[in-house]
């Protein structure tokens, strides 16, 4: 067996242990909805499906009006956020069958909404991907360790992880992260320029936002009925995130490790002043302390309190 | 929590790079292609105000409201269980296409089962479960979620049985017997069900070409005891049709009545006779279709269907 092999057996076997930790009780299976939010969120992403072969308007998009340097900087920033965008393909599908696995009579909006959410990532996946070569050719490898280490986490094992409350994930990789990733986009948005890649950003954002949606309202259903022991953990696992995910570059590289920030960083700068869908460090220096401020105000309704991370760079945050 | 997990590697490191996003499967990407515009919504592209269930007796409104609940739970078993596939795609770092087509098949799938739901309700009530639980056994499951994640069962195996021979009897059925689903909602919603199972059968069958180049011996093994578990253990059993069930299972006289009576009355199912008919026949088509991979399907015995 080839070494890539060896490593997706193991792969697999640690999956098929964790979906052994359930004992699945399909029936009786409820269809009817619970939280009548959810099932909204639901039923408008049935009604706002977009395409985007067809929704942007390629056409338009005239990538030899922009110098050889900026086209490099720009295919070099959507490649990253494609590798950005990517594991949410695995890990709302992980998240689904958590949810089937813990119960067939609960958590039915939750489970048609996610059942949706995977082909979302998936349109945002190949705009990025579009976009990337359309500006030059889409790059597959970070091609730096620390990089690559960075932006690879396995959160869909820990969506299958029985021992991670389905709030405490939701709120770490719902709440905080997609927020954070949500804020980024529209700001993105706001600095970008040129017509098509504003549109590009405003369906992914679109989507994005009704995601964030979904965690805050399914937070807002299930987070006020947790014990002690829950509400600790969902605090855990947000902080976790924070000050070692999220703090260490996950979704912002001017957060990376010294050695690992170039040639991305002066490529997403170079992006965002030529308005091809990017910030400034400082931009994005203040959507996550406005991120941050935004999650914890928001727990803080629940009397769940976040903790306050020491950062090297950005002080307390 | 999660990074002292990671950490520790009690979550096994996964590599993710390089990720290649460009098609390299042109047919699996038209595919995916044609799913995103041929997007529906149960609740609005359905003629709902035609259903007028008052117009059909108690009984064919019960056998209605009994097949279409079961079809909501065979339907939950592809968004409880075959997304797992997608997951075994991402961990064995297959083609993009495959991720890229399974994600719009999971929202099919999602759609299909609220769109049964919503059918039963509204013919007057959706049962959330088996009238004897031990059915359950038979009509919940066909497991496809546990070989997913298991690396010893050959993912052409998975595919040879469930994505292709299961769709495909699925949908043999369906054309065979839209014509019969009078009611216009009922028709409607089968013809919208049918038009996504196509695009999925499509996307197995062109998996199992593409790869086939590739099979071995061992390989082809897998296939006919995949297939034949199949046929043995999910259709035989009952899981798409109760009248099908060699052994009877606990199904009652009602569940295994309830495809016919609402067959017959034009709001969805089929007949014992339809399955006479059809099922020997997708046997002859999967058999042909499969030889030229050197799968060899055996007989099976069945006490209604004789030797087919």
């Amino acid at each position: 067996m080839s070494e890539t092999a060896d490593h997706a057996a193991r792969l697999l076997r640690a999956y098929q242990a964790q979906e052994k930790r359930f004992v699945e009780r399909r029936f009786p299976l409820e269809f009817a909805p619970e939280v009548p939010a959810l099932r909204e969120l639901y039923s408008q992403a049935k009604g706002f499906h977009w395409n985007p072969e067809t929704d942007i308007a390629w056409d338009r998009f005239d990538a030899a009006r922009y110098a050889q340097a900026t086209r490099e900087a720009a295919r070099r920033t959507w490649s990253r956020r494609a590798w950005g965008v990517y594991p949410g393909l695995t890990e709302s599908t992980a998240l689904l069958i958590r949810f089937c696995l813990e119960s067939g009579s609960l958590g039915m909006d939750a489970k048609l909404f996610l059942s949706f959410r995977p082909a979302e990532e998936a349109k945002h996946l190949e705009v990025c991907h579009m976009l990337a070569e359309r500006l030059g050719g889409y790059e597959p490898d970070p091609g730096e360790p620390g990089l690559a280490r960075v932006s690879n986490h396995p959160f869909a094992q820990a969506a299958l992880d029985c021992d991670v409350p389905v709030e405490a994930y939701i709120a770490a990789l719902g709440a905080l992260d997609d927020q954070l990733d949500l804020n980024l986009y529209l700001s993105h948005l706001h600095q970008a320029k040129d017509e098509v890649v504003r549109a590009a950003l405003r369906l992914i954002a679109g989507d994005r936002a009704r995601h964030v949606a979904f965690a805050w309202a399914f937070l807002g259903s299930r987070v006020p009925a947790l014990d002690a022991r829950g509400r600790a953990a969902v605090i855990d696992t947000v902080r976790d995130l924070l000050a070692n995910v999220i703090l260490a570059g996950y979704r912002n590289t001017w957060l990376l490790p010294e050695k690992s920030r170039e040639p991305w960083l002066a490529a997403e700068e170079e992006t965002a002043r030529q308005g091809l869908g990017a910030s400034t460090p400082a931009q994005e220096r203040s959507v996550l302390r406005a991120t941050i401020a935004q999650v914890r105000e928001r727990f803080a309704t629940w009397k769940l309190d976040l903790p306050r991370v020491d950062h090297a760079e950005l002080g307390v945050v | 929590m999660l990074v002292d997990k990671e950490r520790t590697e009690a979550y096994v490191p996964e590599h993710r790079y390089p990720l290649p996003l460009r098609s390299a499967m042109p047919e699996v990407w038209a595919l995916w292609q044609r799913a995103k515009t041929l997007e529906w919504d149960p609740q609005t592209d359905i003629p709902w105000e035609e259903l007028r269930p008052e117009r059909y007796s108690a009984e064919q409104r019960l056998a209605a409201q009994m097949y279409w609940s079961r079809r909501t739970w065979g339907e939950y078993g592809a968004i409880s269980e075959s997304p797992a596939l997608l997951l075994r795609f991402s961990l064995e770092r297959r083609l993009p296409d495959l991720q890229f087509f399974f994600t719009m098949r999971t929202m099919e799938e999602g759609r299909h089962a609220e769109a049964s739901w919503l059918m039963a309700e509204r013919l007057g009530r959706y049962f959330p479960q088996p009238q004897n639980p031990p059915t359950a056994g038979a009509v919940g499951t066909h497991g496809v979620r546990r070989m997913a994640f298991d690396p010893e069962t050959s993912l052409e195996g998975i595919f040879a049985s469930l994505v292709c021979a299961a769709e495909e009897i699925l949908i043999d059925v369906f054309k065979a017997t839209v014509h019969k689903a009078t009611n216009p909602a009922v028709r409607r919603l089968m013809e919208l069900i049918l038009r996504d199972e196509v695009r999925h059968i499509a996307f197995g069958w062109q998996c199992l070409d593409a790869w086939a180049p590739s099979f071995t011996p061992e390989t082809v093994r897998n296939i006919e005891v995949a297939v034949t578990t199949m046929i043995e253990q999910v259709e035989f059993r009952g899981y798409r049709n109760l009248w099908l069930a060699i052994e009877g299972g606990s199904a009652t006289p009602a569940e295994i009545e309830a495809d016919r009576i609402s067959c017959e009355a034009g709001l969805g199912g089929s007949t014992p006779e339809d399955e006479m008919a059809i099922f020997p026949e997708f046997l002859t088509k999967i058999r042909k279709r499969m030889a030229p991979y050197g799968v060899n399907l055996p007989l099976f015995d069945h006490p209604r269907l004789g030797k087919v």
